[in-house]
């Protein structure tokens, strides 16, 4: 018994001195949950935001708004009934708003009545590409069907259609999926690579072996920026060419993409550099570039909008440098928004700088 | 002019609060020699060989290779100097040739695939080029790590404890090797504390403790300065031997089971020899042992060292 003993301490300390041992065992489940418990609850404020247009202000239209409203997940707002619906929905820069037509009640009127072409038909109008309006559409077409059966046990008395903005033409969630998946394989193999190999570098003596040789730090650092950006360009091609291959994405490959691919590298390995240089060995840099890199993953609008997510987690992701490289992938490859896409270049560019800098002055390949 | 390829005076190495590495050290290598740095671990050998590479800065003195200021201008002189570094680990996913192919490039070189070959075959490995590095033995991992230091042809070559953890044969092959590179003019600065390892190779020791040069010489002069005598070894003959030859007025000491007899003068030893062939004794062997630079250490510092850990 004294020997299991003995052997649970001893393996227990060895475990408990192992930095990924901890991350993975600790950190990590409890990141997650936060991340997801934010994602999804919210603290109960995470809402459903639904714009609603009610042209008709008739019996119908009043009672299906009163579904609308009484429906607890959806944070409705009403769109004056004066306002150009179109505009409003450029204004406010909305993924979807939702329109009852004037003649909702009428025709909802004819046809109960047996009129078998009528029908009340509310609009649908946003951009498909993104989760809002995948969840307002089911939304949309759950209470019309609850709403016709209440009506009639016959024909559907009321429907919807879709209609999609011009400049976003034939767009899925895969087409807003796709930057978000470049951007996270930039990340990704930049970030977490770069800070363990620093420290690897750093804890076999690599850096003071190429110290005495005459290659240069900064000829290092530009030789795995160029490894890197290739790599991460051929890696785009080739999920672009598998996404429109399986499911008929439309979005571009636009010039601008291949600079932000460049620019991406740059940031995320600079980054690392920084990390990779503070950590004592690669254990700890593998929990360090997961605790730096999981929440980027999860906050930076990959997978999830972050119109839909609470106001604080929307402010904290303004602070990652992902959410910057996201945004500005989509508007040159989605929107085609270039003025969108120079901006977050920009930004991505500034942050790298920055992070360059602190890197190469806190990176020492020589002892003190 | 001197012909000495490196030069190092009064360097001193400390770190706060008040920890001395290297405490004034003053030496310097003539060419086409191996220089021994001899000491336990902590001795400031590593730290000195760091200052020569170029990769630590000294707190004062002057350490010059080739003529030139370390400190100020290693640059001009990096394609002239190999390196060896201690506990030397190659790129695990490079097979040999690659690495060392990938090395000649960072000291811009080309080297064709023949010249790789023929550099493998040199260091011995020849059939381990398909290989991954990580798959290597310690002892071709250290190989491996020659080639590279070698690549660039240099004039000076520094060897941080090139046989650290390796097994006797492995050192043995080694040793082969450091002697070949000697062979063909290029000046060797080793570290190393294994006693055995200086006294076979170095044409040069300095023996150094907590950040000094206690003594130095080549290892013949060492032995003849501070050895003090050739050992009569009475195999097994114990503490009983120990009395019966100590009654007999001859000095003698006990070691490990063994009766050790010191003839300080040579002329003396067949006196001694017939005195102890008088003697009854229960031994298993009996042999003259010429002193050692392990003898030496014995003497200098007062402490034997096993692993450069020194024995309390």
């Amino acid at each position: 018994m004294s020997r299991i003993l003995a052997d649970i301490v001893a393996f227990g300390k060895q475990y408990t001195r192992s930095g990924i041992s901890m991350f993975f065992a600790f950190a990590f489940p409890i990141i997650l949950i936060l991340i997801f418990g934010a994602i999804f609850t919210g603290s109960g404020d995470v809402k459903i935001a639904m714009h609603v247009q009610d042209l008709d202000e008739g019996p119908f239209s009043e009672a299906y708004m009163g579904i609308l409203r009484n429906i607890t997940v959806i944070d409705l707002t009403v769109i004056p009934s004066d306002a150009d619906f179109y505009e409003y929905f450029e204004s406010e820069d909305l993924n979807v708003a939702v329109m009852i037509p004037g003649d909702f009640s009428a025709q909802i009127g004819l046809a109960l009545t047996g009129n078998s072409s009528a029908a009340g038909t509310v609009l649908v109008y946003g951009d498909p590409s993104t989760t809002s309006y995948t969840t307002v559409t089911e939304i949309i077409d759950f209470t019309l069907t609850n709403m016709s059966q209440a009506l009639t046990s016959t024909t559907p008395v009321v429907g919807f259609r879709t209609e999609i903005p011009e400049n976003l033409g034939g767009l899925t969630f895969m087409d807003f999926f796709l930057p978000g998946i470049v951007g996270l394989v930039v990340m990704t193999n930049t970030l977490y690579t770069i800070t363990s190999i620093c420290a690897e570098y750093k804890t076999r003596s690599y850096f003071k072996l190429l110290a005495t040789t005459r290659l240069r730090k900064h000829e290092w650092l530009l030789s795995k920026f160029m490894f890197y950006t290739v790599l991460l360009v051929a890696s785009m091609l080739l999920t672009f060419a598998v996404g429109q291959a399986a499911f008929d994405m439309t979005s571009t490959l636009t010039p601008l993409a291949f600079v932000f691919i460049a620019a991406g590298a740059f940031l995320f390995l600079s980054m690392g550099m920084l990390l990779g240089s503070i950590v004592r060995d690669p254990e700890s840099a593998a929990a360090v570039a997961n605790a730096v890199g999981f929440p980027m993953m999860f906050l930076s609008g990959i997978f999830f909008e972050l119109e839909s997510m609470p106001g604080y987690i929307q402010a904290i992701s303004k602070v990652f440098p992902l959410t910057y490289f996201n945004d500005g992938l989509r508007a040159t490859m989605i929107e085609g928004d270039m003025n969108t896409a120079l901006v977050n270049l920009g930004i991505v560019a500034v942050m790298g700088l920055v992070f360059f800098v602190l890197g190469s002055k806190v990176m020492s390949w020589k002892e003190r | 002019m001197s012909d000495d390829i490196v030069r190092v005076e009064e360097l001193k190495k400390y770190y706060p609060p008040d920890i001395k590495a290297v405490d004034g050290v003053s030496f310097s290598i003539p060419s086409k020699q191996i220089f021994s740095l001899l000491g336990p671990n902590g001795a400031g050998k590593t730290t000195i060989v760091e200052i020569l590479e170029g990769l630590r800065t000294p707190t004062s003195g002057t350490a010059t290779v080739f003529g030139v200021d370390v400190h100020k201008d290693y640059d001009s002189i990096r394609k002239r100097v190999g390196i060896l570094p201690q506990n030397f680990e190659p790129f695990d996913l490079l097979k040999p040739p690659e690495a060392v192919e990938y090395w000649a490039r960072l000291y811009d070189m080309k080297v064709s695939k023949s010249e790789v070959s023929s550099l493998m075959d040199r260091v011995g490995l020849a059939d381990r080029k398909s290989s991954m590095s990580k798959k290597l033995s310690g002892g071709e991992k250290r190989r491996l790590g020659i080639a590279l230091a070698v690549v660039n042809e240099p004039e000076l070559l520094f060897l941080d404890e090139p046989t650290t953890g390796l097994d006797p044969k492995a050192r043995r092959d080694l040793w082969k090797l450091i002697d070949e590179i000697r062979r063909k003019g290029t000046t060797v600065l080793l570290t190393t504390h294994y006693l055995d390892e200086a006294e076979k190779l170095a044409d040069d020791v300095a023996i150094m403790l907590k950040g000094k040069v206690i003594t130095r010489g080549s290892p013949e002069e060492l032995i003849s300065r501070h050895g003090k005598t050739t050992v009569v070894v009475l195999v097994g003959a114990g503490k009983e031997g120990l009395s019966e030859i100590s009654r007999r007025g001859i000095s003698a000491t006990e070691e490990d089971g063994d009766v050790l007899v010191p003839v300080a003068d040579p002329a003396q030893m067949r006196i001694v020899l017939a005195k102890l062939a008088s003697i009854e004794l229960n031994v298993k062997d009996m042999y003259t042992r010429k002193q050692s630079l392990e003898d030496v250490f014995l003497n200098v510092v007062g402490s034997k060292m096993d692993e450069g850990v020194l024995a309390k």
